[in-house]
């Protein structure tokens, strides 16, 4: 009998969702303070 | 064009490139037949790792030539690449965990490898700190240059921990001395990954360093 494929795709999505969230967050900061006259 | 408005657009394309990559992965990357779709963490995980081991790589190489040369802006890439190189680590330490625990049965071991990446992210974050404690730039700049110089030293450990301790974390599938072993499909998408996460990190650099020290944790 073959192995059964583990049902774990929330997985999957939490850590796409966790690394969009910090990549986006740190690129508006910087996109913020880049903008700010110094 | 202006250094900061040439980042904004180098992170701007990366950005769209990273949903292309989301899509490809996610839509059209096929599944792992063991670990099912949780496999595909992958390829944000060992891209974030990648862009985190650039970053301080980075980092230290600026250090040195900045103590070889004296010349201030080797300091400000290096101080740019560690905050840059702060958010990679965390996407690497908090996707690990989420595949850790629906492989591995647990979010965090204290094997070699994850124990010096965690290492890793407090460096990066020893230093952001020491370059908010340390007025006195000259100053700032020699003490950082150190510590970048010892994030440089912890490298090689953190990539070969997989040989030479026992180690739960699987070994390198593309970094190593032989063929990757992947399929031609999943080989594409992680490398496509690896290309976005560097321009990714290009972007930010560029932005950062842009800034200066007028916009940032070290302002």
């Amino acid at each position: 009998m073959p192995e059964a494929v583990p049902q774990n795709g929330a997985y999957m999505v939490a850590a796409y969702i966790d690394a969009a969230v910090i990549l986006l967050v740190y690129a508006l900061t910087l996109f913020r303070r880049s903008r700010r006259p110094s | 064009m202006t250094l900061a408005q040439r980042g904004r657009w180098i992170t701007a394309v990366a950005l769209l490139l990273l949903a292309g990559v989301y899509v490809r992965a996610l839509v059209f990357t096929p599944e792992e037949a063991h670990q099912g779709l949780a496999q595909k963490i992958f390829y944000v995980h060992a891209p974030a790792a990648w862009s985190a081991m650039l970053s301080m790589g980075l980092v230290g190489l600026a250090s040195i030539l900045f103590l070889l040369i004296k010349d201030p802006r080797y300091d400000r890439f290096a101080a740019a690449s560690a905050e840059v190189g702060t958010a990679f680590s965390l996407v690497m330490l908090t996707t690990g965990p989420i595949w850790g625990k629906t492989i591995w049965g647990t979010w965090w071991t204290w094997d070699a490898r994850l124990t010096l990446t965690l290492f890793l992210f407090f460096l990066f974050l020893g230093y952001l700190l020491m370059r908010g404690a340390v007025t006195e730039p000259g100053l700032r700049a020699r003490y950082s240059a150190v510590l970048g110089i010892c994030g440089l030293v912890l490298l090689p450990f953190i990539h070969l921990s997989v040989y030479l301790f026992r180690t739960l974390h699987p070994a390198p599938i593309v970094l190593k001395p032989s063929a990757p072993s992947l399929p031609p499909e999943m080989l594409v998408t992680l490398l496509s990954s690896f290309a976005v996460f560097t321009l990714l990190y290009v972007g930010f650099v560029t932005m950062r360093y842009a800034i200066g020290d007028g916009g940032g944790i070290d302002a």
